[in-house]
């Protein structure tokens, strides 16, 4: 353990953006008081509601579920909330920005609109081909069952993915690591049967075809729901439809 | 200025307000339904609820029990035909959700599995690991996007009821991405904009639950009903206040003082139970009143611990082991390691009570109507009567599921009866609020209001917390009354349009405000303990004879609120002795 | 309106941000020295139908010092691009057996031990055939 000096402050760097008084991003400082628990997202309130109160940024639970407050710190992408000051003080200083490939709607916060159409078209409900009365209770389904998707079900939708994602950087038309995850989430469900429903956009030029496994969104994910995994195992389905429609047999398109 | 006509508006996108545009769509998929939320569907508090939803699924357990359970948990405020209609729908809300996807966790066979909870009698506390508010909100709002009734108006910013001769006519609203007021015409209203828990300075919500839908209809004469009953959840983190679910204690875990002692059992809640044998209503098993009493008396006892981050209690899990805890409460070990450093598989983890649910809210019947024509209120920001003085813990959940399935049907059966309200009926009202909102943002006084936000949080914490003194409501009132005068004064500094969030703050800064007052005065008014109102002042007991009944706060335009009294509604449970431990088997329930 | 979001470009250099891109950019130009190889050995073939002289003169080629060293390049290469594709393999070949899910250091194992044997199998038939 190497020993650090604990300040009394730390300063801090915030990327600015005012859309009607700014042409493009800028630099800001601020020095806050510094404590040990001391989050990103809490320095950024403490700005707000000390220092400077027009900047702008998006957050709510304060406990990494609401997706909120995903930023790029020192060019990574994280959620503020769950990133502690703490842990840059070796590195001295410390930089917030907005999240990375997408569009800056003001300071810190993102338009991530597209982001959530994306996860809008992918069909993200469960689709049966005859629906069970309630009367006849839940659909069953062994813990085996549900580990095939739970893991792919634990976005939060913080679009920490795609800030990651060259790929995106790159095609902004590309459905992007949440999106296909989500798909993948459904189509793994034992209780759907909607997945060639689902086969015509993760085949698509924009689908799982557009990822060239970089791998980095699956490494920021703060919550391990491994998209670049379910990317590439849906590559492996949509492998699987292209050579069953070659021979006819495909339930889909 | 952009005009939006829509049969049914819906304020809020959780798991109430989603759940009711499901309903509206199915129950008449004619009608256009709007969905105005000020956040993304997913960053909804619904979010971080974390230990299940309540219904009755064991063929050992019934309906009847879950019902006694909740009228007992509520010390007898409950409206019990409410209560009757819940218990009979709770578990076919929870079904249909299965059906929708959400990945309940299961048994070996297959079947939903359920977990014990606080005050619950049998286990029938449905579960999704400890993410089960994260998994219904996401399966809601993924299941609302196969219906293309629905338009969802994301980061729309609602600020006020238009209303015409005590009939709702819509809602104004502010597009937060362009600055610029929007009108909604509506013939049925629904809000759903959860509760009001950041009026505390300590507390589990997230930053957006600031009552703004209690606030908006408080001010259009909808009257707030038992504010005074507010709910301290006896486990969030000291510091944060972020909640470690009570699912903790349903699995097994024990709450200790510094001594290692059990102190629970000291409080009407024993004996002490064999650790790692939970037993439903007894010790950490007790509703969430009891349990947060509990701790504020260990506290005065000098039996807490103090730690860096304030003073505590130990949350116990060691006993239940890697592999259970990984499988049960996979979050809550997240979250002890992130936010204290804990890892509870090794260590225990220091909690507190916190601020986590406001029982009270907009006055609604079993239809989820309010008493303005065609407004409906559902979730955390409605006072339907299920909770009573105290909620059950998970009965939230499966709140939002009955009743946000009530309030859909019900507004979309009122949309097509009610005329689509008109422009010019509501012209000087919108003219009159958006020029009033409107200088807010360019006000130019000496007050800041995260000051004044502050101050309310602590003033609130101080005066309206666990237990209460008449000395100690009325100094809160008189400095909220003051907060409300130097609200009048403040100053801001971003007068620019776009995602301008210093204006909505102050905006919501006004509702706390508003709501605040509501609690203190209704809390001042009670002059009796029941649930979580607790008196120190020569009103430690329940009175039946005075207060079997509902606070109602009426807003008055700047002044203190007006208070009323309700009947409540009792139709097979008379009150009697609230107990639990060996106490509630001695008097022979 | 008053919305003006602005366009974040994407920088020509963004592989070099950080060390999980650059390492991506090297993973995939691997494959560029391995592609090269495999020409390479094609025109070892073509040389070899053309005949003996003309094969030897490859051969030479091959183990020239230039040669050597564009060979320990080319096993490099291939090294990374192998064990790239080792560790990237558990995330999509998921093996399931009822509640056990084969650990992904197994997946990985279960390359590695194949790969030992073939190079075996190979060695032993290029040193006894």
């Amino acid at each position: 353990m190497s020993t650090v000096h604990v300040p009394s402050t730390i300063k801090i760097t915030v990327q600015r953006y005012r859309p009607e008084l700014d042409d493009k991003p800028w630099q800001q400082a601020f020095e806050v008081p510094y404590h040990f628990d001391l989050s990103v997202l809490e320095s950024l309130n403490y700005i707000k509601d000390n220092l400077d109160s027009s900047l702008s940024f998006r957050w709510s639970c304060r406990m990494a579920i609401c997706g909120s407050c995903g930023f790029m710190i020192n060019g990574v992408p994280k959620l503020g909330c769950k990133t502690f000051l703490r842990d840059y003080l070796e590195q001295g200083h410390i930089t917030i920005a907005a999240l990375d490939n997408f569009p800056i709607e003001k300071d810190l916060v993102a338009d991530i609109s597209g982001f959530v159409e994306k996860l809008e078209t992918v069909k993200p409900y469960l689709i049966r081909k005859q629906e069970k009365p309630l009367s006849e209770g839940e659909y069953l389904q062994t813990p085996a069952e549900v580990a095939r998707y739970k893991q792919f079900s634990q976005c939060i939708n913080c679009g920490l993915c795609y800030a990651a994602c060259p790929q995106f950087g790159r095609n902004p038309e590309f459905l992007g690591p949440a999106a296909l995850a989500l798909a993948y989430r459904y189509n793994k469900d034992s209780r759907d049967q909607g997945s060639s429903e689902r086969m015509p956009f993760l085949n698509s030029e924009q689908g799982v075809w557009s990822c060239t496994f970089v791998g980095y969104c699956s490494e920021v994910c703060p919550k391990h729901v491994d998209p670049a995994a379910a990317i590439n195992q849906g590559k492996l389905d949509s492998t699987l439809d292209y050579g069953l429609n070659l021979i006819g047999m495909a339930g889909g398109k | 200025m952009q005009t939006i006509k829509t049969d049914v508006l819906i304020i809020g996108a959780g798991g109430g307000g989603l759940r009711a545009a499901i309903a509206a769509a199915e129950a008449n998929p004619s009608i256009t339904i709007a969905q105005v939320s000020k956040v993304y569907p997913m960053r909804s508090h619904t979010v971080a609820a974390e230990g299940g939803a309540a219904g009755v699924i064991q063929d050992h357990d019934d309906v009847q029990y879950h019902f006694d359970d909740t009228v007992s948990g509520g010390d007898w405020l409950c409206d019990q035909d409410v209560v009757d209609y819940f218990v009979r729908h709770a578990t076919e809300e929870n079904m249909r959700l299965e059906h929708w996807g959400c990945p309940w966790s299961r048994k070996p066979d297959g079947r939903v599995n359920v977990r014990a909870f606080g005050g619950m009698k049998i286990e029938r506390t449905w579960f999704a690991a400890d993410k089960t508010g994260f998994h219904i909100l996401h399966t809601l709002f993924q299941t609302s996007l196969k219906f293309p009734q629905i338009t969802r108006y994301n980061e729309y910013f609602c600020t006020n009821l238009l209303v015409k001769d005590g009939v709702v006519q819509g809602v104004l609203a502010i597009d937060i991405a362009n600055g610029t007021f929007v009108t909604f015409l509506a013939k049925s209203v629904i809000i759903a904009t959860g509760g009001a828990g950041r009026v505390y300075r300590f507390n589990t919500n997230g930053g957006i639950v600031t009552g703004d839908g209690m606030a908006m209809a408080y001010r259009a004469g909808v009257p707030l009903r038992d504010m005074e009953f507010v709910q301290y959840h006896p486990t969030g983190l000291p510091g944060t206040g972020i909640l470690m679910t009570e699912g903790c204690r349903g699995e097994g875990g024990i709450l200790t003082n510094t001594d290692g002692y059990r102190y629970l059992q000291d409080y009407a809640l024993g004996p002490e139970t064999p650790i790692g044998e939970p037993k439903n209503k007894y010790m950490e098993l007790g509703p969430r009143d009891r349990l947060s009493q509990a701790f504020w008396h260990e506290e005065k006892k000098g039996r807490v611990i103090n730690t860096d981050r304030g003073t505590a209690v130990n949350l116990d899990l060691r006993h239940l082991g890697e592999a259970k805890i990984n499988e049960r409460l996979p979050f809550i070990r997240e979250l002890a390691k992130s936010y204290v450093g804990v890892d509870p598989v090794y260590a225990p983890i220091p909690v507190r009570p916190t601020v986590h649910y406001t029982m009270g809210g907009i006055q609604t019947n079993i239809r989820a109507e309010t008493p303005m024509t065609g407004l409906y209120a559902v979730g955390e920001c409605a006072s339907s009567g299920l909770h009573g003085a105290n909620r059950l813990g998970s009965n939230s959940l499966a709140e939002l599921g009955v009743f946000g399935r009530v309030a859909g049907e019900q507004a979309a059966l009122h949309a097509k009866q009610a005329d689509m309200p008109q422009m010019e009926d509501v012209q000087d009202q919108v003219n009159e609020q958006k020029a009033r909102w409107l200088a807010l943002r360019s006000a130019k006084g000496a007050e800041n209001p995260a000051h004044i936000r502050k101050e309310l949080a602590d003033v609130m914490e101080a005066g309206v917390g666990i237990y209460r003194l008449s000395s100690e409501l009325d100094s809160t009132k008189e400095k909220l009354a003051s907060l409300q005068e130097r609200y009048r004064n403040i100053g801001l500094n971003d007068g620019t349009n776009v995602f301008n969030t210093e204006w909505l703050y102050a905006i919501e800064l006004g509702f706390l405000l508003d709501v605040g007052e509501a609690m203190v005065h209704s809390a001042s008014g009670r002059t009796e303990s029941r649930g979580s109102h607790q008196r120190l002042d020569g009103f430690e007991t329940r009175n039946d004879v005075d207060f079997l009944k509902h606070t109602l706060a009426y807003w008055q335009p700047g002044s203190a609120p007006k208070t009323a009294y309700q009947d409540v509604v009792i139709t097979t449970s008379q009150p009697a002795t609230r107990a639990y431990g060996d106490a509630a088997n001695k008097k022979g329930s | 309106m008053n919305r003006k979001p602005y366009q974040q470009p994407q920088a020509a250099t963004w592989w070099f941000k950080n060390h999980f891109y650059r390492f991506y950019m090297l993973r995939e130009a691997s494959s560029v020295p391995v592609f090269l190889y495999a020409v390479w050995l094609l025109l070892g073939l073509f040389r070899l139908n053309q005949g003996a002289l003309e094969f030897n003169a490859w051969l030479a080629l091959n183990t020239s010092g230039v040669g050597q060293i564009l060979h320990l390049v080319v096993i490099a290469a291939a090294l990374l691009h192998a064990y790239t594709w080792f560790q990237l393999t558990p995330k999509i070949l998921v093996l399931r057996f009822g509640n056990f899910r084969v650990p992904d250091e197994w997946v990985m194992g279960g390359h590695y031990v194949t790969w030992v044997l073939v190079t075996i199998g190979m060695l032993w038939l290029a040193i006894t055939g």
